[in-house]
């Protein structure tokens, strides 16, 4: 069974429709590129899957194992196993980024039937992981995103994903605000978790990303529909031509 | 006796005055018929007192208290279990303003006495300003005068209990701390009561803080839901003493707390912080005022609520800086947050500046919990109660962390999140 599919997916906001039918299997062990110009609905499709308010489905589907995700709450869908790595972190002052990642960890493992983690555990696993993401030891002890650098908001989303191990990772221009070293880093981390019961969503606009984080398929979303779709190579074919011919045809 | 035309009726008159055992001393005495004589024309302070629009008493005045003093049907013989043991301080306990030595610890470094301290009483909290000054030197019963002399190393737990008979009851004690020049002092108050009759709290204290002498004062109210809480305190400070206060109100069915301070020396430091969090009817008023009197003194104030249900906060805060008060350093942030629709937030900040080298600042706001966070949180597998809750507690945080001393702002926090989670139980159920 395919791991998420997206059947026939409407979207609207108000009256205004911004996704227009999309289509889309994502089979474990999968990499999925999604690239298209700005504002054509790529940030609404990751936030109607991770179940961000304000949508509305008019149509269509999207099962994750099999199940309707819809009918489940934003948390229990993460607790499904569903990530958003998100393209504008929110900064949450007051709430330390530790004591945030070990509420988040704990959820899962109590959805899981495991006991919570204890509190040495946890200090290890976070070390090791800030660690190979390049993360400062302290920040960590900062209050969740506030001050981070744009760079240092897109490796705590890279943290999350890792300690939470998702099924299905949607990462939203993670890359957008990474220096190239950060880039490679953080691509690594990516990798480390590329795995037959796992899928990912990688929404970028730079073909760069796709020579770290490479793709099994690449689409192009152009007006809320999937334009055309192939392999990594038309990331490189869209970075020498642009989207003008794509947009003709889906206008 | 009638109340004089236009006040409200209160169950504070002759019979009540009748009721209540007369000082044995003809000084208190004295004192005591003077303030009658201040708080009768007056009466309970009504919506047309500007100062008490947002805290109506109406709902007080209705209740039939009899002085503490002249139920002959309470029995405590025990601290109520909620309230937590503060790790390395003393106790020191009141039963409805009465100081009970079975109950209390002997505190090394504080001299602790029944007698009143002449050169406070009545000095730091004005009757004439202040109608809760005026109505507990009125039927002012117990007095407990603590004096410090030198850093007092073991940090001092009051804790005020206040129980009813088969009648509500009422008590007016009155706290005087006396930190003499180069002196220290942590003490804790926790304000509590027993279930049963309702009661009210009337306490005033009156503080002097002697040249460079500190106190840290960490009060938290937590009356019964139909109890009332009426307290006032007046800080005097001189030339570089500093004073931390933190107050937390978590219930009761109308408390107010009002503190005023005036900056009698250069370089005083005075922080004042607070935190509140409001369900029910419940009813918390914060009115605070600071007078910068002399030059080169600094303020500072923090004050955070959270509120549910039909409950109102209050919080009203005057800063007064004098023409020759220059260099004032005066601060100034009340924040609110709405749990749903349906409480109600009065502000008031009142700045009153004749200064013109001074820094003075004041903000305040209200909102709700921020949906951008609560979809973050739950993005990350975070149920929404949980989320909330560490949302809530994250707001009030901004407050409680201003509190210097570790255990202290750990058992406040404590009780907060306690507050919290019986909160979201409700919410569930
Ligand atoms: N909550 C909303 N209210 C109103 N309009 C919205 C809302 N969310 C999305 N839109 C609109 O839907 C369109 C698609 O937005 P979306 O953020 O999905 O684009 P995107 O493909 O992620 O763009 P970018 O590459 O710039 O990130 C935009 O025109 C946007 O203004
Ligand atoms: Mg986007």
């Amino acid at each position: 069974m395919a791991l998420l599919e997206i059947k026939n997916l409407h979207v609207s906001v108000g009256d205004r429709e911004i996704l227009k039918g999309i289509t889309l299997t994502l089979n474990g062990g999968e990499v999925h590129a999604i690239m298209g110009p700005n504002g054509t609905g790529k940030s609404t499709l990751s936030n109607v899957i991770a179940g961000r308010e304000g949508y509305t489905v008019t149509q269509g589907e999207v099962l994750l194992d099999g199940k309707d995700v819809f009918a489940m709450a934003a948390d229990e869908r993460a607790r499904a196993g569903i990530f958003l790595a998100f393209q504008y972190p929110v900064e949450i002052p007051g709430v330390s980024t530790s004591s945030f990642l070990k509420t988040a960890i704990n959820a899962k493992r109590r959805a899981e039937g495991h006991k919570e983690i204890d509190a040495m555990e946890f200090l290890k696993l976070v070390k090791a992981k800030t660690k190979e993401l390049g993360m400062a030891d302290d920040m960590i002890k900062r209050p969740l995103n506030v001050g981070f650098s744009g760079g240092e908001k897109k490796r705590a989303e890279v943290l999350q994903m890792t300690l939470l191990e998702p099924r299905v990772a949607i990462l939203d221009e993670t890359d957008s605000g990474l220096d190239i070293d950060a880039l490679k880093v953080v691509s690594d981390g990516v990798n480390a978790l590329r795995s037959k019961d796992r899928a990912f969503l990688v929404i970028t606009h730079y073909q760069r990303l796709l020579d770290y984080i490479v793709p099994d398929h690449v689409h192009v979303l152009v007006n809320g529909r999937i334009a055309v779709s192939g392999g990594k190579e038309l990331a490189l074919e869209l970075e020498a031509e642009g989207y003008a011919k794509y947009q003709g045809a889906a206008a | 006796m009638k109340p004089a035309a236009g006040l409200m009726e209160h169950p504070f008159g002759a019979d009540y005055a009748r009721r209540t055992p007369a000082p044995a001393d003809a000084m208190l005495a004295a004192f005591r018929d003077q303030a009658r004589s201040v708080f009768e024309p007056q009466g309970l302070p009504g919506p047309k007192n500007e100062a008490w629009r947002f805290t109506p008493l109406r709902a007080l005045a209705k209740v039939p208290f009899i002085p503490a003093a002249a139920a002959d049907d309470v029995d405590v013989t025990a601290v109520p279990a909620p309230v937590a043991v503060l790790p390395g301080a003393a106790r020191l306990v009141l039963v409805n303003g009465v100081y009970r030595a079975d109950l209390s610890d002997k505190i090394e470094g504080v001299e602790i006495s029944t007698a009143s301290d002449r050169s406070l009483l009545g000095h730091i909290a004005t009757m004439a300003s202040v109608p809760m000054a005026a109505l507990n030197a009125s039927f002012m019963g117990a007095v407990l005068s603590l004096k410090v002399t030198k850093a007092a190393t073991t940090p001092v737990h009051l804790i005020s209990v206040a129980a009813a008979g088969s009648q509500p009851v009422a008590f007016h004690p009155r706290l005087l701390i006396n930190i003499a020049p180069g002196a220290a002092l942590t003490l804790v108050e926790t304000h509590c009561g027993l279930p049963g009759q309702a009661t009210l709290a009337n306490p005033v204290t009156e503080i002097r803080l002697g040249e460079g002498a500190q106190l840290k004062r960490y009060v938290q109210v937590a009356e019964q839901s139909d109890s009332f809480h009426l307290a006032a305190t007046g800080i005097a400070l001189a030339k570089d003493s500093r004073f931390e206060g933190f107050h937390t109100g978590l219930g009761g069915a109308l408390v107010r707390q009002e503190i005023a301070a005036v900056m009698h020396g250069t370089g005083a430091h005075l922080e004042l912080h607070g935190a509140y969090a409001l369900d029910g009817h419940s009813h918390h008023d914060f009115t605070t005022s600071i007078d910068h009197h002399v030059p080169g003194c600094s303020s500072n104030q923090v004050f955070k609520g959270v509120v549910g249900g039909e409950s109102r906060g209050v919080y009203q805060g005057r800063i007064h800086v004098a023409r020759d008060a220059q260099k004032t350093d005066a601060r100034q942030l009340h924040k609110a947050l709405f749990l749903e629709r349906g409480p109600q937030i009065d502000c008031k900040p009142e700045l009153e500046i004749y200064a013109d080298d001074v820094q003075c600042a004041h903000g305040a706001a209200t909102g709700e919990i921020d949906a951008d966070h609560l979809f973050f949180l739950a993005a990350r597998g975070i149920d929404p109660a949980t989320a909330r809750m560490l949302l809530v507690e994250a707001f009030l945080a901004d407050a409680t962390e201003r509190i210097s001393e570790e255990t202290v702002r750990a058992a406040f926090t404590r009780d907060i999140q306690g507050w919290l989670s019986r909160r979201s139980l409700k919410a569930a159920a």
